[in-house]
């Protein structure tokens, strides 16, 4: 919980900006610089074994390290009904050691190579993961495939880690920005398994070690997994490391699909948060998934709207009123699944204003076309962070799990910049009128319900 | 055993800039540094937070770029930037692609040579920082806790000692002559230095930063008042009630020794042993072994790491527990951890694992985020000990470190009496108070 405030505090900007007035005259012009230099996306190496694990190896930089990454098709999704938070506990346990190694022999092995391994759960995916010094990339892909095939399980940690689990609920569910997450993902996704953000206490405390090893054994296995490694590492050693601890593994069971079918949820839901300074805003719906031809103009659209420094909304409620610090939109995506929301910490007496501001903002969008010099600007920046995005082994090993996650296809990266450029303010304008449309909105606010009430009564839906 | 030798250039302008140049060719990006020798130790002592709130006036308007002009360029040139005030710096920096380096050198250069803001801009940014402060501390649990709240327990001197991030009324309190005159006293180029880190010829960097920056003029810059504190003789232990925490909390923080000093080397590597990865001693005894916990936060410089500040730091651990737990248990469990540090030599096996941590994580910093993370300790090393050149020595001063060394520092160093803590306690509403010295 702490190490987020570190990365937040005291910075300039964090959500996103935008200038408005056109350069004076008298004043200088900014230097061109040169021509660009190309770029072209790091080239990989992709192959399956006979198990069906599939392996992604890319050779990049000049940071002797390695970054190991395993991706497995098991995560909330499959949870089942009763068994909601059992993915979650299931990492905790997989940390508790192996056949052959305990906890603590597998912590210190970790960091004999300089890393540690995590493991977290997702939504429709659990990560395991060690970055660690090029020298032990081998080594540690032993490591990570003893833990992901063979975790011990124990019993006896079990107690432990359902309270640990109780403590973080607790954590979790004291912070507003949380709070509001739940209540929105509950009001669009219902009873889907997506709708779960936090479990509930009842739900931690009737998980037992059965269900554990029957959410690892039916859910966990080479044909669901996905391993990459990139940084710097001896190919033929990493390969005869991967074949010699990964071929072994069972097929596992196939994976399963459930996509949700969202309908937009038009309500205002109000969580009362006595004495707080600020109102917390989500607002938002639906929006076609990334294998949506519309995708990429959406995201487009996005950073335009809500999700750059450079955006109308953050330009509006942050640089010109001073209503809040960090706002933002963005497109939340999970498999085949998205919505677009703008998310903002506002002032508790500009509630209702920072809400005018945001629809008023969404409304000019869709009536009058983006100027091209707003549209240009947009595209060079996503161009631009596109480059940064695949500029380390890290960033690298996420763009390329999320083209496969969600299937886009080998030629995504190749051709996502061309993509950006080609989007004109028409298509700007009718993904706008097309997809985020206020009066379809669900309106998440938690904040102090006294002083509030009477400002949003105004976006209160019809019935 | 792998190694990465970092290409340093430095030189320093007439006017006194000092510039650092590094090239990698890795990717066709290019990464901007400007520190400035102002951090919030020394912000006036009637304007808490004012260091902050001057950051964020650095992007409301210069000479030849208005209000958001600045943002704007860099974004629609498909770059990144931000700035961040710390205890011993305020910086602003951009990663850009590296045919775009001349446009934002000249941008540096122009907000280096004036600031041109009004009382609008800073009344807008004194409702966006209240935001700030309202979003990262007031409206959440644990607000401040313990970034805040620690230093402010532990030092006895003003300037380590008061509210960085500010309090409100001294934020709403700033008048825009104060900002002219914060930027005429702080923001010179001989109170400066430059780092640029990326893909680009050396002699072409050094000829553009000539270009834009040898032009402003040096200013007298007042010198530093005295920042030290006092050798630590006793335990401090305070209580902080928050009414919005669901769960006890306790920080605990230890005076760490002057930078650059072998024992300052051994504290890092004591911070590995005892706080980093899933193997460190406090995990494994408070979370593996007694359950008193699930995660140990921590480490020195709650607001960055342990190479890019200059003045008094603690070495910070935080741990939430549980209303049935005791905090003499938690602190008497991490004492069982501590004791044995002082009292004989740390075994082999466990020092050699903290100094491949650390090499491991000192080359993550580096490779962050598109060269910002080598750009950040070049710039400190050049800022504060005018050698930048000191990234390329780090990994041999922490090998001279003996396990006599370590205990040798955890004696003098990792004294109780050596030590702050803050037991944060879940408080009903009106039994609210702010951390308190006592």
């Amino acid at each position: 919980m702490n190490t987020t405030i570190k990365k937040l505090g005291l910075l300039a900007i964090a959500g996103s900006v935008l200038g408005i007035a056109p350069a004076v005259a008298q004043k200088q012009m900014p230097p061109e610089g040169g021509p660009p230099k190309a770029f072209t996306v790091p080239a990989t190496e992709t192959y399956t074994l006979p198990n069906g694990l599939k392996v992604t190896l890319v050779p990049y930089g000049i940071i002797p390290k390695a970054a190991i990454s395993l991706a497995v098709d098991a995560g909330q999704i499959n949870e089942g009904s009763g068994r909601v938070g059992v993915a979650s506990l299931t990492t905790d346990l997989m940390k508790e050691g192996t056949e052959k190694l305990t906890a603590q022999q597998v912590a210190e092995a970790a960091a004999r190579m300089g890393s540690t391994l995590e493991i977290h759960a997702g939504t429709d995916q659990t990560k395991l993961g060690i970055d660690v010094l090029q020298e032990f990339a081998p080594d540690a892909v032993k490591l990570l495939a003893d833990v992901a095939q063979h975790p011990r399980l124990p019993e006896s940690e079990i107690d432990r880690l359902k309270n640990d689990a109780l403590r973080q609920i607790a954590l979790q569910n004291s912070q507003p920005q949380t709070i509001a997450v739940v209540r929105f993902r509950k009001i669009l996704y219902v009873d889907h398994p997506y709708a779960m953000v936090v479990p509930t206490e009842a739900d931690i405390k009737k998980l037992s070690l059965q269900d554990v090893k029957d959410f690892y054994s039916g859910n966990f296995g080479a044909q669901r997994a996905h391993l990459y490694i990139a940084g710097k590492f001896d190919g033929a050693a990493i390969k005869q490391a991967i074949a010699e601890s990964f071929g072994g593994w069972n097929k596992g069971a196939a994976r399963m699909e459930n996509v949700p079918v969202l309908k937009p949820q038009h309500v205002l839901d109000l969580t009362d948060r006595p004495g707080a300074p600020q109102s917390t805003l989500i607002v938002g719906l639906p929006v076609p998934p990334s294998t949506s031809p519309d995708a990429v103009a959406l995201g487009v659209t996005n950073a335009l709207l809500g999700g750059s420094f450079n955006s109308r909304i953050t330009a509006n409620i942050r640089e010109a009123k001073g209503y809040t610090y960090s706002p933002r939109s963005e497109i939340s995506r999970r498999y085949h699944d998205g919505y677009w929301a703008e998310v903002a910490d506002v002032t508790t007496q500009f509630t209702g204003p920072s809400l005018k501001e945001i629809f008023g903002e969404v409304t000019r969008m869709q009536k009058e076309p983006v100027t091209d010099p707003e549209l240009k600007g947009i595209q060079n920046y996503l161009s631009g962070i596109f480059v940064i995005q695949n500029s380390s082994r890290g960033a690298l090993i996420g763009q390329l799990e999320n083209v496969d996650f969600q299937g886009l296809g080998e030629n995504y990266l190749k051709t996502y910049v061309a993509k950006v450029n080609a989007v004109t303010s028409a298509i700007v304008q009718k993904m706008t009128q097309d997809y985020i449309k206020p009066e379809e909105m669900t309106i998440v606010v938690v904040g102090d319900k006294a002083k509030i009430a009477d400002q949003l009564a105004p976006f209160q839906p019809s019935k | 055993m792998t190694d990465l030798r970092i290409p340093i250039e430095t030189s320093t302008l007439s006017n006194g800039l000092r510039v650092v140049i590094s090239p990698d060719r890795t990717a066709p990006i290019a990464t901007v540094g400007v520190y400035y020798n102002i951090g919030f130790r020394i912000e006036p002592k009637d304007r808490t937070g004012f260091a902050h709130l001057f950051e964020h006036m650095m992007f409301q308007g210069s000479k030849n770029l208005g209000k958001m002009e600045f943002i704007k360029l860099i974004q629609t040139n498909g770059g990144i930037l931000n700035g961040s005030t710390r205890f011993d710096f305020t910086n602003y920096f951009e990663v850009v692609p590296s045919n775009k380096l001349e446009t934002i050198l000249w941008a540096e250069a122009d907000r280096m040579s004036g600031l041109a803001v009004t009382e609008d801009n800073l009344k807008n940014q004194q409702g966006v920082v209240g935001n700030e402060v309202k979003v990262n501390v007031l409206n959440r649990p644990y607000g401040g806790f313990p970034w805040i709240d620690l230093p402010m327990a532990a030092n006895t001197n003003w300037y380590n000692a008061h509210n960085f991030y500010g309090d409100l009324t001294d934020i709403e309190s700033a008048k825009l002559d104060e900002v002219k005159q914060f930027f005429d006293t702080y923001y010179a180029p001989n109170n400066a230095v430059l780092v640029i880190v990326g893909d680009f010829e050396n002699a072409d960097a050094k000829k553009l930063v000539e270009k834009y920056f040898a032009g402003i003029k040096s200013t007298q810059v007042p010198p530093q008042p005295d920042l030290t504190e006092p050798r630590q003789e006793k335990e401090k232990i305070v209580v902080k009630k928050d009414p919005l925490a669901p769960r006890p909390a306790i920080a605990i923080g230890y005076q760490m020794p002057e930078r650059n000093t072998p024992e300052y080397y051994a504290m890092g590597l004591l911070e590995q042993m005892l706080i980093e990865g899933d193997d460190s001693l406090l995990r494994q005894e408070l979370v593996q072994k007694r359950g008193l916990t699930d995660s140990i936060e921590g480490g020195i410089n709650m607001l960055g790491n342990m190479f890019n500040y200059k003045g008094p730091m603690l070495l910070a651990a935080d741990i939430t527990y549980d209303p049935t737990t005791k905090a003499e248990t938690v602190i008497g469990a991490i004492d069982a951890v501590i004791e044995p540090l002082r009292t004989k030599p740390v075994d082999q096996k466990t020092l050699d694992r903290a100094r491949v941590k650390l090499r491991s994580s000192l080359y993550d910093t580096m490779g962050e985020f598109g060269g910002f993370g080598l750009m950040d300790l070049l710039a400190s090393f050049a800022l504060f000990d005018d050698n930048p050149a000191r990234v390329n020595d780090l990994v041999s001063q922490f090998n001279k470190v003996t396990p006599e060394l370590v205990q040798k520092t955890a004696q003098e160093y990792l004294r109780s009496t050596n030590r702050t803590i803050i037991e944060l306690q879940p408080a009903p509403k009106d039994a609210a108070a702010p951390a308190k010295n006592q």
